[in-house]
């Protein structure tokens, strides 16, 4: 069953990252990503911390800026351009602007906006980005709430939420904007183990329905599950790929062996 | 003894009638100061030094200058270049004789740079993630500020803009040097013209005393509910 | 024309170089003056706010809530016309002084500015003596240290970390509000020196600038040095 997209038909390749480098001063932490994820893969990235694994997510949508590389979603590019000081810059902050709204992105610590309620967060992007009228947003929130189960706490803040229930209304907050591609950067690192599972359980569900989603995890049982597909990121560099049954059963390179015989 | 009581109350009536016109200052000033205070913070943030070093100075100076002086500067001085201008023709003109302009325009930009200061260490210390969510979603870097920055910010600093706002309240006594006939200059006037030395003052004092409590109690509940969101659950 | 302005500085009769000088010691004795005399009421009220004596902690009260809601320029009248009126009067009266007994106009000012500004020095110090643990305290008293060596070897250092910052904005304050002493007219400091300069040459611009540039220079200098010491008391903290 596929959930409504923004438009009408959706290319095959929903999110294509190619050779992706990133210094953070003379350190370089990526050095040279590239993988295609598929309309309703799932895609878990997994490696030891200091991997790159935050910093590849948050390049794709440019909240760390790539030194090189190429980000398309749905088939378009996202532009850039060489400045005068050598470095790689967006062109087109309205089109920039439109890519992030079809990247729905889920923050480790949930960075919900603590002076609005749970609803207002959930329509906040639909109705100042979206451009959506308000009932439009708040009938879709409604949904969407329920989907994560936190409709009873519509009207309370951040503040008065648990961790696990914080996150779910960041789910939300993502699903409002009918992204293309979901962004989940290490959505349970930051919640007490017993809340975990709220969570995963979302999570879950939403791979159930074949949303494309790219995740950063340490949940090694999760991303075995859900996952189509597991990059494994060492030192910066794609050490190895596949299907998780696969790869995980049969590591060809010695530290995913390693990484793995952790778990 | 009882006639000094007796005299004190008689007066209340006449500095009563005045206190409007140091409320209205207060508040002129007060949103005035605001407005222009949010504009400085954003200029003093900027990165071109264009905006950030001229705000910088204007705040620098106003918060090292006593407000009589400017006060002071602002009415005597404009006073003596105004009239060779072509403002004394125009219609500005009626409103630039009395104190009451000048006392609004000293008292605003006194108040814009105390209020750009603190808001300036608030808009800076805006959680990082609030902002990381706004850009992620694609909000432009407008609607951040007007969404996201400014509402979290003045909710931060709240408590020091509401202390603030009392303290301009007790600063338009000093425009009664500069002969506007608000609280603290009705009361002067009753002085002189009555010869009573204290219970002039002592009934200015039970007024200012009374406007004060007033004030900062209105302010406390806005305060409590604009905060709310960050007490959580009890 | 330029030199006109310079011939307003200039020293001896014909300028006012001079008297904006000591107009400026002026202001610079009345402020740390007050500033002392306001450290005084401050700890008094602080210990009376934090004193078991429910009279103590009343007038305590009274005192701050009452001297911060009132506009500056309201207290140092109030407070000045008491000293230089009444309080003269009561002690002739007492017989405690004789007849032509007058508050010197400086002494009565300072009192009047320290009265305002001690009641601010009382919330100064008030959070910062409660910013000290208890758990600080209790080893000292458990060390078997008197009530006076505990104060100074313990609570007082503790203190003054936290108190710094809000004294040094208090000084600040202080230096600024001495202007105000100007409208009594009692006497030269710079507010009143610009003043009479001003009205004498009409040229109000100019002396009011100075009179600007002069406080200006006091806050620079104030900042400066209030930097300096911030820096040198916390070399031992992270």
């Amino acid at each position: 069953m596929k959930i409504k997209e923004n438009h009408k038909t959706v290319p095959e390749t929903a999110l294509s990252v190619r050779n992706i480098h990133k210094s953070f001063g003379d350190e370089e932490v990526l050095k040279g990503i590239s993988f295609d994820a598929n309309s309703g893969d799932v895609i878990s990235i997994i490696g030891s911390s200091g991997s790159g694994k935050s910093t590849l997510l948050r390049c794709i949508n440019f909240l760390e800026r790539p030194d090189s590389g190429e980000v398309a979603v749905a088939g378009e590019v996202i532009r850039t351009h060489r400045a005068k000081d050598g470095l790689q810059y967006p062109s087109d902050k309205h089109q920039l602007k439109q890519m992030r709204a079809r990247l729905g992105m889920v923050f480790q610590n949930f960075n919900l906006w603590a002076h609005r309620t749970v609803l207002e967060n959930i329509i906040e992007g639909p109705v100042q980005v979206l451009k959506h009228s308000r009932k439009k947003a708040v009938a879709e929130a409604e949904i969407f709430m329920d989907k994560v189960g936190i409709t009873q706490k519509r009207d309370q803040y951040p503040s008065q939420l648990s961790g696990g229930q914080q996150q779910r209304v960041a789910i939300a907050r993502a699903l409002a904007m009918h992204p293309t591609v979901m962004l989940f950067d290490e959505p349970t690192s930051a919640l007490d183990p017993e809340l975990v599972s709220e969570v995963v359980q979302v999570i879950r569900q939403l791979a159930v329905e074949k949303r494309t989603m790219i995740m950063v995890t340490h949940e090694m049982a999760l991303a075995r599950e859900i996952s189509s597909h597991l990059i494994f990121l060492h030192n910066g560099r794609i050490e190895e790929q596949g299907p998780p049954d696969v790869i995980m059963e049969n590591p060809k390179s010695d530290r995913l062996r390693q990484f793995v015989g952790k778990f | 003894m009882i006639q000094f009581f007796n005299n004190v109350v008689s007066w209340l009536p006449e500095l009563l009638a005045a206190t409007p016109l140091t409320l209205t200052l207060t508040l002129v000033a007060g949103i005035c100061g605001l407005v222009f205070g949010t504009l400085l913070a954003l200029a003093r943030l900027s990165d071109s030094l264009v905006l950030s070093m001229p705000a910088g100075i204007f705040m620098f100076v106003m918060r090292g200058t006593p407000l009589l002086v400017q006060l002071y500067l602002i009415y005597y001085g404009l006073g003596q270049i105004l009239p060779g201008t072509w403002v004394r023709h125009s219609f500005l003109w009626p409103y630039l004789r009395d104190g009451f302009s000048y006392a609004v325009i000293a008292l605003s930009m006194n108040q814009a740079a105390y209020n750009g200061e603190v808001l300036r260490g608030a808009i800076r210390s805006v959680p990082k993630g609030q902002i990381e969510a706004s850009v992620a979603i694609g909000m432009t870097s407008f609607q951040v500020l007007t969404r996201v920055r400014l509402p979290l910010a003045f909710r931060d600093c709240l408590p020091v803009l509401t202390s603030d706002i009392i303290i301009l309240l007790k600063s338009t006594a000093l425009v009664s040097t500069i002969t506007v006939l608000e609280l603290m200059g009705t009361a002067r006037m009753i002085q002189r013209e009555s010869l009573q030395i204290y219970e002039p003052l002592i009934a200015c004092g039970l007024v200012y005393f009374a406007v004060v409590i007033v004030l900062t109690n209105i302010m406390r509940p806005i305060e409590s509910r604009l905060t709310r969101f960050r007490r959580g659950n009890t | 024309m330029f030199l006109t302005y310079i011939d307003y500085m200039g020293w001896g009769a014909k300028g006012w170089g001079d008297e904006f000088f000591f107009g400026f010691l002026m202001t610079l004795k009345i402020s740390l003056s007050a500033y002392a005399l306001a450290l005084l009421f401050g700890f008094l009220a602080t210990a009376a706010k934090l004193s078991t004596n429910w009279f103590l902690r009343a007038m305590a009260v009274t005192y701050t809530t009452v001297v911060r809601s009132l506009p500056e320029i309201l207290m140092v009248l109030i407070v000045y016309f008491t000293v230089a009126g009444l309080a003269e009067t009561a002690l002739v009266k007492a017989g405690l002084v004789d007849k032509g007994f007058q508050f010197d106009p400086f002494w009565a000012a300072v009192f009047a500015l320290a009265f305002v500004s001690g009641a601010f020095m009382t919330e100064v110090l008030r959070a910062a003596r409660l910013a000290v643990p208890e758990g600080q305290i209790e080893s000292a008293t458990a060390v078997g240290m008197s009530s006076m060596q505990i104060f100074r070897r313990v609570i007082l250092p503790q203190m003054m970390r936290h108190a710094i910052p809000g004294m040094g904005n208090l000084w600040l304050s202080v230096t600024k509000d001495s202007a105000i002493v100007a409208v009594l007219g009692a006497f030269s400091e710079l507010l009143y020196t610009g003043y009479r300069a001003a009205a004498a040459t009409r040229e109000y611009v100019f002396f009011y600038g100075v009179t600007a540039v002069l406080f200006l220079l006091i806050t620079l200098v104030s900042v400066a040095v209030l930097q300096w010491m911030e820096r040198h008391l916390n070399r031992g903290y992270v």
